[in-house]
C-alpha cells in the first residue's frame, strides 16, 4: 500500500470517527428517550429512527442532498450566513455516515437502557439526583457495555457506507474519497488489483469492529 | 377443452410470428447522446418494426461494462480511447468501426454564480466549486482538464473540482447550483434551460472531440444492429444531430 | 403526644389491580410501623411518601411542606423531599464501591466534609474495612446496612424502610433486628418501616398502622393496637389467637358480662356502644395463665376449666391449645410445661384478667 492509500485508510477513518461525534449524542437521546418515556406516537419516531436501516441509502442520500444543498433547507441558510458548504466537502461525508449509521447506535443504545433496571434510577432520586446526574452516573455507566457494542457497530456502518455518500458528498480524491467509493471508481477505472486492495483494507476493519462488538456483548452480566 | 387448446395453438403461433419479424437491438451510448439517439430510435422503430434499447452512461463505465460481459450490439463512445480499448481486446468488429460525430465544449454556470466571459476567471475565489466529468472514465472530464492543462489553469483549479460520473451528471450538478461552474458538451447546454453558457470553449484550444461508433463482436442481434448502424449514418439520423448542435463528419464506411 | 409529622390521604388505583387507600394517615416522629400481610398495600403506601408512586388523589403534607395535592396538580419529586428510602432488595449501585455508594447523597457537600461523613456513618454501621468493595462483594447484611448507611448519611428529614430484614436468612435476621433497633433509636431519625413480621412489628414499632386490603385501619401504640384490635380483620393480622364470636348479656360498672357458647367471660366494657349484642372476643394467648389445681381465690376473674387438645412446640415456648368449652389458646415456656406435666387429655383451669379479654362488637 502506497501513501495515497494510506491517506484514503486515514480520511476514512477521520470521517467514521468524525459522524460518531454527531450520531453519539443523538444516538444517546434518542435511545434514552424511546426507552424509557412513553407518549402516543412513539411508535412514528421508532420506526423513522429505523428507515435508513431498510430504505436505499440513495434515498437517504436524496434526503440529505434537498436539506443540505445549496438552494434549499439547512445548507442555504448555511451557504448565506457562513457562506458554508456542505454539499461536496468532508461535511457532506460525515453528515452522510451519521444518518445511516445513527439507527443502529440507537436500536444497541436503547436495548442496553432497558436493561437498565429503574429501580436504581428511582433511588438514585431519592438521595437528591437530577435526571441529567441520574443519567451520567447511574444509567449511563450501568449501560455502558451496550452503548460501546452500539458504538463500534454504528463505526464499521460508517466506514462502510456508499450509497448516501456519493450522492451528497461526490467522489474528490483527498476530499471526499471514502474506502467504498474508491473501491467503486478503482472498478470503474479497471484497476481490479487496486480495488482488491483496498476491498481487502475494508473487509479487515469491519471484521475487527463487528468481532469486538459481539465480543463486548457476550460478556454482558 | 377444445377451445383451450385451438386458442394455446394459436397464441403460439403468433408468439413464434412476432419472434422472427422484430428484433430488440441494444445499444451502449456516451450520455451526452441521449436526446439525439431517443428521437432518432423512435423514428426508426415506426419505420423498421425492431426495437431500440439503451444504455446511456459514461463512456468508460459502458466500456467496462462490455469487457465484463455485458450484452450489446453496438458501442456509441465519446472518446476514440475507449473503443481502441475495446478493439485491442478484440471486442469490436474493427470493420464497422466509424467516426460518426464531433462536439465542443462549453463552461456553463448556475444560475446564481457570478458571470464568467474567460476560463482564467475560474480560479476566482468567488467560484469554490467546479463540476467535471471524472477524468478517467467520462470523455467529457477528459478533454475539459486537456484543456485547462493547455491553459496552464489545471494546477489552480485541481482543487476545486468535483468530478462526476457522467457529463450529464455535470449538467444536473450546475442546475442544482450545489457547485459554480461545469465542462459539458454544447449539445448538453442546449438541451437545459436551467444553465447559463458562460464561454465556448474554441476548437482551436480543445482536444478533437470525436465519438466512434461500431458492431460488438459478441452482439446478440448482428443482423438488425448493423441495420440500425447504417440508419444512423442516414440523412434523418444526421439531420437530428444537427439540429441539436453536434457536427456531423462526412462517414466513410469500411464496409 | 407529638403532633403528627405527616400527614396523608391519597388514593392510588393500579390499572387492573387493587386500590390502595391511605386514610388519614399520621406519622408522629420515632419509629412507626405499616404493618400488614403482603399484597396489603404497605409498599405501595411507602413508595408514595416517597414519590416513586404518583397518587391519583388527595394530598400529603410533610410539616410545612406540600408534597402532594391532587386538587392543585402540584407533585415534588423525591429529590425535592430529602428522605432517605431503602427498598427490600437494597438497590445498592452495582458498579459503585460503598464508599462512592454512600456518599452518592452528599454531592451537595465539599470533598473533605463528604468524606468524613461517609468515614464515620461507615464506622458506626460497622463498615469500615469494606470502603472500596463492591455491593457483589458484601454479605446480606453488610448490603443492609451499606443501604441503610447510604439513606441515613444525608440526615433526612424521614427514613422510609421497606422490610429490611426480609432479604436475610432467618439466624442473621433475628440478630440484625436488635442492631437495627438500636442504630434507629441512636440515630433518631423519624422513621417508617414496612414489615409483615409480627415480631418486628412489636420490636421496633412505637406507632403501629395495620393495613387491610390496602387500607390503613388501625394505628396507636402497638401495645394498644395489638391488645386491643379495632376490629375483626385487624385482629386477624396481628394474629391474636382466640378469636371467638359471642354474645353481650350486660354491661354492670364499667365490666362487660359475654357468652361464649355455654362459657360466662368478664371482659372491660371499654367503649362499646350502648346498643351492641353480638361481640368477638378476643385473646392474647400470652395472656392465658395455666394452673392444675383450682385455687381458691385469685384476681384473674375469667376461670375456665379446660382440656389439652393439642401442643406444638415454637422454639423455647409451647402452643397449647384448650377445649374450655370454646377453643382457647396458651402459649407457656417449655418449662412451664415440664413442671405442670402438660399432655393432651389434661384437665386444667385457664385463668384470664378481664382488662386482657378484648371485644370487638360486630360489623365495625
Amino acid at each position: 500500500m502506497n501513501g495515497a492509500e494510506w491517506q484514503l485508510v486515514g480520511f476514512s477513518l477521520r470521517m467514521a470517527l468524525a459522524s460518531l461525534v454527531l450520531v453519539f449524542p443523538i444516538g444517546l437521546g434518542l435511545a434514552w428517550w424511546l426507552a424509557r418515556k412513553h407518549w402516543p406516537g412513539k411508535a412514528l419516531v421508532e420506526t423513522l429512527v429505523s428507515l435508513p436501516l431498510v430504505l436505499p441509502p440513495v434515498v437517504t442520500g436524496l434526503v440529505l442532498l434537498q436539506l443540505f444543498g445549496r438552494r434549499s433547507g439547512v445548507g442555504n441558510w448555511l451557504h448565506h450566513t457562513f457562506n458554508c458548504d456542505v454539499v461536496f466537502t468532508w461535511r457532506a461525508v460525515a453528515l452522510a455516515l451519521a444518518a445511516m449509521s445513527l439507527p443502529l447506535f440507537v436500536r444497541a443504545a436503547r436495548t442496553a437502557f432497558e436493561e437498565v433496571d429503574v429501580k436504581f434510577e428511582q433511588l438514585a432520586r431519592t438521595l437528591g439526583a437530577g435526571e441529567w446526574r441520574v443519567f451520567f452516573t447511574i444509567t449511563l455507566p450501568l449501560a455502558k457495555r451496550g452503548v460501546l457494542a452500539g458504538t463500534l457497530l454504528a463505526f464499521a456502518r460508517a466506514l462502510g457506507e456508499f450509497g448516501a455518500t456519493i450522492m451528497v458528498a461526490g467522489n474528490i480524491p483527498g476530499r471526499t474519497t471514502t474506502l467504498p467509493v474508491a473501491i467503486y471508481q478503482a472498478v470503474e477505472n479497471g484497476e481490479d488489483a487496486h480495488a482488491w486492495l483496498l476491498a481487502g483494507v475494508s473487509a479487515g476493519i469491519a471484521f475487527a469492529a463487528v468481532f469486538t462488538s459481539e465480543r463486548i456483548m457476550r460478556r454482558r452480566k | 377443452m377444445k377451445l383451450t387448446c385451438q386458442i394455446l395453438i394459436t397464441a403460439i403461433l403468433a408468439l413464434a410470428a412476432t419472434v422472427g419479424q422484430a428484433a430488440t437491438v441494444t445499444v451502449f451510448a456516451a450520455a451526452s447522446l441521449t436526446d439525439a439517439l431517443k428521437q432518432i430510435a423512435a423514428d426508426y422503430e415506426t419505420s423498421s418494426g425492431d426495437k431500440i434499447v439503451f444504455n446511456f452512461a459514461a463512456s468508460g463505465t459502458l466500456s467496462r461494462q462490455i469487457e465484463a460481459g455485458a450484452p450489446a450490439d453496438i458501442f456509441f463512445a465519446a472518446d476514440e480511447t475507449k473503443a481502441d480499448a475495446l478493439e485491442k481486446k478484440g471486442l469490436l468488429v474493427s470493420r464497422t468501426r466509424k467516426s460518426l460525430l464531433g462536439n465542443s465544449l462549453v463552461i456553463v454556470t448556475s444560475a446564481e454564480a457570478a458571470a464568467i466571459h474567460a476560463p482564467a476567471e475560474l480560479t476566482n475565489a468567488v467560484i469554490q466549486h467546479i463540476a467535471l466529468g471524472e477524468v478517467q472514465t467520462v470523455p467529457c472530464g477528459t478533454y475539459a482538464k486537456a484543456y485547462l492543462e493547455r491553459m496552464s489553469l489545471w494546477p489552480a483549479v485541481e482543487s476545486k473540482v468535483v468530478p462526476c460520473a457522467s457529463v450529464r451528471a455535470v449538467l444536473a450538478a450546475v442546475e442544482s447550483g450545489n457547485v459554480d461552474a461545469g465542462f459539458v458538451y454544447v449539445t448538453d447546454a442546449a438541451i437545459s434551460k436551467k444553465v447559463k453558457v458562460a464561454f465556448a470553449v474554441p476548437a482551436a484550444d480543445a482536444p478533437r472531440i470525436s465519438y466512434p461508433l461500431a458492431l460488438l463482436q459478441d452482439a446478440p442481434q448482428p443482423a438488425a444492429a448493423k441495420k440500425f448502424l447504417a440508419y444512423l449514418d442516414s440523412s434523418a439520423a444526421t439531420a437530428v444531430f444537427k439540429q441539436l448542435g453536434f457536427l456531423v463528419f462526412s462517414s466513410l464506411p469500411s464496409q | 403526644m407529638n403532633p403528627p409529622i405527616l400527614i396523608a390521604n391519597f388514593r392510588k388505583q393500579f390499572p387492573g389491580g387493587p386500590e390502595i387507600v391511605a386514610d388519614d394517615l399520621r406519622i408522629r416522629g420515632g419509629i412507626t410501623v405499616l404493618f400488614g400481610a403482603s399484597g396489603s398495600g404497605k409498599t405501595t403506601i411507602l413508595r408514595c411518601l416517597a414519590g416513586l408512586e404518583r397518587p391519583e388523589k388527595g394530598t400529603i403534607r410533610f410539616g410545612q411542606d406540600n408534597w402532594f395535592d391532587a386538587g392543585l396538580n402540584h407533585f415534588q419529586p423525591p429529590r425535592k423531599r430529602r428522605i432517605g428510602f431503602v427498598p427490600q432488595d437494597y438497590a445498592l449501585f452495582p458498579h459503585l464501591s460503598v464508599t462512592r455508594n454512600v456518599s452518592y447523597g452528599l454531592q451537595g457537600l465539599p470533598a473533605a466534609e463528604r468524606a468524613s461523613c461517609v468515614a464515620e456513618t461507615l464506622r458506626w454501621l460497622g463498615l469500615d474495612g469494606l470502603e472500596h468493595r463492591l455491593p457483589c462483594e458484601l454479605s446480606g447484611g453488610q448490603q443492609q446496612r451499606a443501604a441503610l448507611a447510604r439513606a441515613m448519611v444525608c440526615r433526612p428529614k424521614l427514613l422510609l424502610l421497606d422490610e429490611p430484614l426480609a432479604a436475610l436468612d432467618t439466624p442473621t435476621r433475628l440478630r440484625l433486628r436488635g442492631e437495627l433497633r438500636q442504630l434507629l433509636r441512636r440515630f433518631g431519625l423519624p422513621t417508617i418501616l414496612v414489615t409483615h413480621d409480627r415480631q418486628e412489628a412489636l420490636a421496633f414499632g412505637d406507632d403501629v398502622v395495620v393495613l387491610h386490603d390496602g387500607r390503613n385501619v388501625q394505628q396507636g401504640a402497638a401495645s394498644e393496637v395489638f391488645n386491643r384490635p379495632v376490629n375483626l380483620a385487624v385482629a386477624e393480622i396481628t394474629a391474636v389467637e382466640t378469636i371467638q364470636p359471642g354474645r353481650l348479656l350486660e354491661i354492670h360498672d364499667g365490666l362487660a358480662t359475654v357468652a361464649v357458647g355455654n362459657v360466662r367471660l368478664v371482659a372491660l366494657a371499654e367503649d362499646l356502644p350502648a346498643d351492641a349484642c353480638e361481640v368477638y372476643v378476643c385473646i392474647r394467648a400470652e395472656g392465658v395463665i395455666l394452673v392444675r389445681a383450682d385455687l381458691v381465690q385469685s384476681s384473674p376473674r375469667n376461670r375456665l376449666p379446660g382440656t389439652v387438645r393439642a401442643m406444638a412446640r415454637e422454639g423455647p415456648l409451647v402452643r397449647v391449645n384448650l377445649d374450655c368449652g370454646f377453643p382457647l389458646t396458651a402459649l407457656l415456656t417449655q418449662l412451664a410445661c415440664d413442671e405442670l406435666a402438660l399432655d393432651k387429655g389434661v384437665h386444667l383451669v385457664a385463668l384470664v384478667k378481664a382488662q386482657l379479654v378484648h371485644l370487638i362488637p360486630f360489623a365495625r
